[in-house]
């Protein structure tokens, strides 16, 4: 919350302040309390809101190829980032060299364009504040959708750049024309999910990397009814993330859970067991199982990844935690399509200290 | 603001206040009834209450049903515990930035229920004291003395030394239990039976303890929690030894860290055979009594020679005046009771007195006691011998491999690992499991104040950063917290081990069917 009202005013309002104690910073907020209600429903079902990643918006490898080179056209043109978004998701973000995008960043300004009727009408041109980047100065944001979910950001630090941002923008929607980056989105919207019900549990398939988590018994015993609502061994949901990357990956939710009143209470399950797994005095915990009247879930913290998922309560432990290990060989097996790799970005650096969280 | 104030102040304040009473402008004072450090300027002890008071208000507006119980800002916790209505004790404690005091709100929360359950026994609710007296004047006193005794156990230096991670395999508010053969049990029930025929024609209550384990009682039990919790605080041999003192010991795991050999002060101490608690208000000579009654001064606690324990409150200018009427008030059984305290090498025996019966206090007791020697002599030696025969020392309840608490909150009965076992646990398991004591707190306020009639099933298992399993398990009321260093490296490894010691130690009440 904080971080969208420095968004929206930048750290600088604080020597409004230090001038003045009851400065009142109320007008300076007027007509944003859309944007402030959209962050707090989206506690209730956007994980990035504590997982600190953002996530990819499924695609062909070669359809991700196509919308990097179009953003990287504009490379010389003095935008310190481009990016393709697909409603909260990325398609495609490009930075300049040694320029790094936080996650949280990349949340508070989808919130602020996808909560503001105004940048969906026409292109837009407006100051904006990334706080984890630089919270005391205004960068400039151009925005521009291409149809109803999909939209063009560019940032940069000239406040006058708005017709050359025009003229760029131009240029890549025609290429993202041409190459049928948009028809790809539209088609990866209704159709890429990731479903429990298809996750493999076939044998040959074994993760040779996973924890060591691996069951005692492969035998594979009959689902109850109960179980078979949802994917394997029950499972329900889970959520993937690439500790590398700082991108995350969630399936779709089990018929069990499938209204937002569900999906609100599994996402605050979600929230109290990250926040066990990453406490400061603590953490971060290697493993760790929880069993109420609600879930069965799991989540492991590894050097590469981190895992949460949830099963129906009745789910049994030995076939859970095969599953969970299923669940991770298949993101790995389709990581090309659901994560954005280091060659989709120009002079992309990670950087993995990314300060206090 | 209050937060800002209270910050000014190093360590730890307890206060406890009325919201009846000083509501008038000019009178706020009026409400305090209770405070810690009593050296605290006026002003910022009406700050703190302020605050506390305003935060009760606020909270009441939604949730005008549950209690507020606890606030975390950045730099203090503030604990709430109502303990009587309208009557608020509240534990404002600082946090430190190097994370090692790492507070569990229901082990602070711990303190204020049980200070205040062992005051209510002694001189009865504070509303009642407030009731007879309404300037407050005896309510204040008592509470002074006794809050301050009380906190003298805690106290290190200047500063209060409250739980932490380390004591995160303890639980207040619960007996714990010695386990004994049958053929014991059978001259326990002997023993109590002839305990209870002490007084003609009316039956005596009892409670017995070996070393500081609960052995029988014949009490309800939230009245034998109390006695419980006064008798290891300042009873039991180990108290004892650690009463003739003057300064107070450090308690490590919930036990008192006491020198077993008894002081020789003691001897000198025991000419006055008092085992008077006194909560009458009646006028006379007997309210002279009460200020110096306190039963948790530790120097004035004794053991004579004739085996019973008895407490020195007279001061020498009335000492041989007619005593005081000694009466607890056991809030379950609805009577005012006598104690009577006799201790036979490990054995102590609380022997209960229902105070109508005894027209002439001293006197009844006087010949309780007698009939007490004459008749239970051999019976307690006799238990005695054999409970000492079957003791497997400190470490009787230690399980290898484990560290663990086991408690049933219904019951009021808990078991432990002994703190010399506990204290072998590394720093980061004790923190990751007050952390996760801590977790499950909140997670029982919660599923109480929906459901309060229904115990909700939980469990959870985390492998540590330094590989230790940290477990938690609630089944149907019952709790087991474990840590478990040494382990396999799955998850069924802990699992398993759960599932052993559940069938072995808990009759299977944490296995899954």
């Amino acid at each position: 919350m904080y971080g969208q009202v420095l968004l929206i005013l930048t750290k600088s309002v604080n020597r409004c302040f230090e001038k003045n104690p009851k400065f009142d910073m109320a007008p300076l907020l007027g007509g944003t309390d859309v944007v402030f209600r959209s962050l707090i429903h989206a506690c209730s079902w956007n994980p990035a809101t504590f997982l600190h990643a953002y996530t990819c918006l499924p695609l062909a490898q070669a359809t991700r190829q196509a919308a990097s080179a179009a953003l990287q056209d504009i490379a010389d043109s003095g935008v310190l980032f481009a990016l393709l978004m697909c409603d909260h998701k990325v398609i495609s973000l490009v930075g300049l060299q040694n320029a790094t995008l936080h996650p949280d960043d990349i949340l508070l300004l989808a919130n602020f364009i996808l909560s503001s009727e105004s940048f969906r009408t026409s292109e837009s041109f407006s100051p904006i504040c990334l706080p984890r980047y630089s919270p005391m100065a205004y960068l400039y944001a151009y925005v521009h959708f291409f149809d109803e979910n999909t939209y063009l950001t560019l940032l940069t630090p000239r406040s006058d750049a708005f017709y050359d941002l025009k003229d760029s923008r131009a240029r890549i929607q025609d290429v993202l024309l041409k190459s049928n980056v948009l028809l790809e989105v539209q088609r990866s919207l209704h159709e890429n999910v990731l479903r429990v019900e298809d996750v493999p549990i076939d044998l040959s398939s074994q993760f040779t990397s996973a924890p060591a988590q691996s069951s005692q018994g492969l035998n594979s015993q009959p689902l109850s009814s109960d179980e078979a609502i949802g994917g394997p061994a029950g499972l329900w949901h889970f959520i993937y993330k690439s500790v590398y990357l700082d991108q995350y990956v969630s399936s779709e939710f089990a018929l069990p859970i499938r209204n937002p009143k569900q999906q609100k209470r599994l996402y605050k399950a979600y929230q109290k067991v990250y926040a066990s797994m990453h406490d400061k005095a603590t953490g971060p915990h290697r493993t760790q199982f929880r069993k109420d009247e609600d879930y069965v879930m799991f989540s492991w913290i590894t050097q590469d990844f981190e895992l949460y998922a949830a099963f129906s309560p009745l789910a049994d432990k030995t076939q859970a935690i095969r599953i969970c290990n299923r669940v991770c060989q298949w993101i790995m097996d389709l990581q090309d399509r659901v994560f954005i790799h280091g060659e989709s970005t120009i002079a992309w650096q990670y950087h993995h200290c990314w300060g206090d969280v | 603001m209050g937060l800002s104030s209270a910050a000014e102040i190093d360590g730890a304040q307890l206060c406890i206040f009325d919201l009846r009473r000083g509501q008038q402008e000019g009178q706020e004072l009026d409400k305090i009834l209770f405070f810690h450090p009593a050296d605290c300027p006026i002003l910022l002890q009406l700050s703190v209450i302020g605050l506390c008071e305003g935060i009760i208000t606020f909270t009441r507006i939604f949730s005008p049903e549950d209690d507020c119980e606890v606030i975390e800002s950045d730099k203090h916790c503030h604990v709430f515990y109502q303990a009587e209505p309208d009557i608020w004790m509240v534990l404002v404690v600082q946090k430190i930035k190097d994370n090692e005091s790492t507070l569990r709100f229901g082990a602070l929360q711990g303190i204020l229920k049980e200070s205040h359950s062992l005051f209510a026994m002694f001189h009865g609710p504070i509303r009642t004291l407030l009731d007879r007296q309404p300037s407050a004047e005896f309510a204040r006193g008592h509470l002074h003395t006794f809050i301050t005794d009380y906190l003298s156990d805690f106290s290190v230096g200047k500063k209060l030394q409250l739980p932490t991670y380390r004591d995160s395999l303890t639980e207040r508010g619960t007996v714990q239990m010695l386990t004994v053969s049958r053929e014991v049990a059978l001259e326990v029930q002997s023993l109590t039976t002839v305990l209870g025929s002490c007084l003609r024609n009316v039956i005596c209550q009892s409670v017995v303890l070996f070393e500081d384990l609960l052995v029988s009682t014949t009490l309800p039990m939230d009245d034998t929690l109390n006695l419980y919790t006064y008798a290891i605080l300042r009873l039991t041999p180990s108290a004892l030894s650690s009463n003739g003192n003057s300064w107070s010991y450090l308690r490590k795991g919930g036990y008192v860290n006491a020198d077993t050999t008894l002081s020789s002060a003691n001897g000198a101490a025991s000419a006055e055979r008092y085992n008077s608690r006194s909560r009458d208000t009646s006028p006379g000579g007997q309210n002279q009594m009460h200020h110096n009654f306190r039963p948790l001064q530790r120097e004035k606690l004794s053991k004579g020679k004739d085996g019973f324990v008895a407490a020195d409150f007279v001061t020498t200018e009335i000492r041989g005046a007619v005593p005081l009427n000694p009466i607890l008030w056991f809030h379950q059984a609805e009577e005012r009771m006598y104690l009577c305290v006799y201790q036979h090498k490990n054995l102590t025996i609380l022997l209960v007195i229902p105070a109508s019966s005894l027209i002439n206090g001293e006197e009844g007791i006087a010949h309780v006691k007698r009939h007490l020697l004459e008749n239970a002599s051999q019976n307690i030696v006799t238990v005695e011998q054999k409970l000492s025969r079957g003791w497997g020392g400190e470490n009787a309840y230690h399980v290898g491999g484990y560290r663990y608490i086991l408690s049933d909150p219904n019951r009021k009965v808990s078991r432990a690992s002994p703190p010399g076992k506990v204290i072998t646990l590394s720093k980061d398991s004790l923190l990751a499991l007050n952390r996760l004591r801590g977790e499950i707190d909140l997670e029982k306020s919660r599923a109480k104040r929906s459901d309060p009639t229904h115990d909700k099933d939980y469990e959870v298992c985390i492998r540590a950063k330094n590989n230790a399993w940290i477990i938690a398990k609630i089944s149907r009321g019952k709790e087991l917290y474990m840590a478990i260093e040494k382990g396999g490296e799955t998850l069924l490894y802990a699992s398993t081990a759960v599932e052993k010691f559940s069938n072995r130690y808990c009759e299977g009440a944490f296995s899954t069917d």
